[in-house]
């Protein structure tokens, strides 16, 4: 039922769509004024980018957040290198889905295996890393279980060490998953448009 | 053996630079509204201080929008003074714009538009609004100075809280901060992350000492928890006129061609009004009337003066005061005559603060708070011939001796301002009416003074 109802959401979102790159680019217009990007690789189907952009209460223009894929690298934000921004030695963390689990991964951690511990905090809902020598701490939500209302469990989470990089798996539940099926089976309806400018309306 | 100088770094540290109103501290009242003779900078005008009192608890009740004063009085009387002291006792969270009649007047707007735009730059808009912050303990700060002392500065600072640390790089605006902030290891701050305003907490309790010594103000904290970048709610204060400008910028690549000449639709300012009222009746928003001073009110012409009227019959409207020190004249832009050169109907919604020119007394002691100001000493014989000069020229030009005076002083040495250093500048600088003086005595040798007779008669 409430999985349901973000469907709706998605449905009744004004959606425009793009060929480009061999990946297939859908842009959401939500009635209350929020954007959502995603981009799906037109060979696997699988969610490369997905990034939001809202405005803040007084109307000033937002920033794109990335949930899924690459962070943006700061170059568009040049001015804003002039106050402070993250070392680049410090550790990256991003999520990159496949298809039958939600993943993150966080890379520049040059710590052994046995300093982390993820769990998940039902209390929160969200998902904590934490390190015994207390280097890296993140809480995050799993924004695709929220929408869905959905529970986390920690049962189906799980996490492994190597090269640097931490990745945390959590397992898609079956709602979910049949979620997406629909959902890429109506934007495989969308008309889109291969190659070259969409018409924007001017203003 | 020559020891090496090594070159001072100079800190910035901001100097106050000395404006004429710069001494006005606030209306110099007491609790009963009463006025004290000398106080928070203030002389005298004892009535129309009073009075401004009473239009100050007006504006802090906030209830009353709207209202417009007219402080009316001779130059060189103390009106803006009045103005300027109710903008310091309103404090910083109440908006007070300050505009001169005459700055109205542009080819790039429409008079009415900058007059709206001034209304609305004097009504705040208090919202919580969530911003992103960086908080934790400072493990280390590092910033490296390009040796040959000029160019980018380079930094890196550590934060941690109790469950990990990070390494950020600075910017050179940060690292300017940061030193004048005088942030050093074991403070706690948080950093807004979008202004890059750095707030101190205060210092954390693993880096307490006994044998440290601490100014009574610090205080310990503890060492923030969990992730280091949090999203905050933080209330703050905009004009309604910043959120115009914000949602009336052009979205996309048409912002290029658009440019910023500054006309405002006034159907985003329909939609932005009613927005505001929504926040205010879902308890999102407060809404701050400020107060809009407009100096040297009898320079607005007509059209101004009936948009005025109109203006402030909108619950939308600040607190006007009008400063004026002309008497009936001219309305701009029409043929008749006027008090103030304000219209009649305009005059009529009016409170009228006047003020009176000032007493021997009063003068000598306004010289002696610009002194202090101006960190000039005068020695008592000075001291009353300047006032003198006070009472029989202006007090501006009076005021205006003070620093040229202090100046001659210092040029010889002295650290105290003798009659001689007076009468030394006294010579040295007319004043208006010993100008004219001297215009009227020696206007043949001047040039286009064949014209100049013709052109007298009718100013």
């Amino acid at each position: 039922m409430a999985s349901q109802s973000w469907m709706d959401v998605l449905k009744s979102a004004k959606k425009t769509a793009l060929i480009h790159d061999g990946k297939r680019k859908i842009h959401y217009l939500f009635t209350d004024g929020k954007e959502m990007v995603e981009e799906y690789d037109l060979k696997t189907d699988e969610l490369i980018v997905r990034k939001w952009r809202h405005k803040s209460t007084l109307g000033v223009q937002g920033q794109w957040q990335v949930e899924v894929g690459e962070p943006l690298t700061s170059s568009a934000s040049t001015s804003a290198s002039d106050v402070i921004k993250e070392n680049c030695s410090n550790p990256i963390f991003m999520r990159k889905d496949t298809k039958n689990s939600f993943q993150w991964r966080i890379r520049n951690l040059f710590y052994p295996e046995d300093v982390f511990s993820v769990f998940v905090e039902p209390s929160e809902r969200c998902i904590i890393i934490k390190t015994s020598n207390k280097k890296y701490y993140k809480k995050f939500s799993v924004a695709d279980l929220d929408r869905s209302q959905l529970p986390l469990d920690g049962s189906a989470l799980s996490f492994a060490h190597a090269n640097n990089t931490l990745i945390v798996t959590y397992k898609k539940p079956k709602e979910i998953l049949s979620l997406e099926q629909e959902l890429l089976k109506e934007l495989k309806k969308l008309k889109a448009t291969a190659e070259g400018d969409v018409d924007c309306k001017t203003q | 053996m020559a020891s090496t100088k090594v070159p001072e770094v100079r800190d910035i540290t901001r100097i106050e630079r000395i404006g004429a109103h710069s001494h006005i501290r606030g209306l110099g009242l007491d609790d009963a509204l009463e006025p004290r003779q000398v106080s928070q900078g203030m002389v005298g005008q004892l009535a129309s201080r009073r009075a401004a009192g009473v239009i100050l608890e007006m504006i802090k009740d906030g209830h009353i929008a709207g209202r417009a004063v007219l402080i009316a009085g001779q130059p060189g009387t103390g009106k803006t003074a009045i103005a300027m002291g109710i903008a310091q006792s309103l404090g910083p969270d109440t908006p007070f714009t300050a505009l001169a009649g005459s700055e109205i007047f542009s080819l790039e707007m429409s008079k009415t538009e900058a007059l709206s735009q001034a209304f609305r730059k004097a009504i705040g808009v208090r919202i919580k609004e969530e911003t992103e912050i960086i908080e934790g303990e400072v493990v280390e700060i590092q910033i490296d100075r390009p040796a040959t002392g000029t160019g980018a500065k380079v930094g890196k600072l550590t934060l941690k809280t109790t469950e990990m640390e990070t390494i950020y790089d600075l910017g050179n605006k940060m690292i300017d901060s940061l030193s004048k902030e005088k942030v050093q290891a074991g403070d706690v701050i948080t950093i807004d992350k979008a202004t890059g305003k750095i707030s101190k907490l205060g210092r954390s309790f693993t880096r307490a000492r006994d044998y440290d010594a601490m100014g009574a103000q610090t205080q310990f904290v503890q060492c923030p928890e969990g992730e280091l970048q949090k999203r905050k709610e933080v209330v703050h204060t905009v004009s309604l006129h910043e959120i115009d400008v914000i949602n009336s910028r052009t979205q996309g690549f048409l912002a290029l061609f658009s440019g910023d000449t500054g006309e405002i639709k006034s159907e985003v300012r329909e939609q932005i009004n009613a927005k505001v009222c929504e926040w205010r009746e879902e308890g999102k928003a407060e809404i701050i009337p400020g107060v809009l001073f407009i100096d040297e009110v009898h320079m607005l012409d007509m059209e101004c003066f009936s948009f005025l009227n109109r203006a402030l019959e909108s619950d939308l409207s600040p607190v006007l005061i009008m400063a004026t020190n002309r008497g009936i004249t001219r309305i701009r832009g029409t043929n008749y005559q006027s008090p103030h050169g304000i219209p009649i109907d305009l005059l009529d919604r009016l409170l009228i603060i006047a003020t009176s020119p000032y007493t021997e007394k009063e003068t000598r002691q306004i010289l002696k708070i610009r002194c202090e100001e101006e960190d000039v000493e005068l020695s008592e014989e000075a001291h009353t011939v300047l006032t003198r000069i006070g009472m029989e020229t202006s007090l501006r030009y009076a005021i205006q001796l003070i620093s040229t005076a202090g100046l001659v002083c210092r040029k010889r040495k002295g650290t105290e301002v003798q009659v001689e250093d007076i009468k030394r500048v006294y010579s040295l600088f007319l004043d208006e009416a010993r100008s004219s003086q001297y215009m009227k005595e020696y206007q043949d040798s001047f040039l286009f003074n064949e014209t100049q007779t013709a052109a007298m008669d009718t100013s």
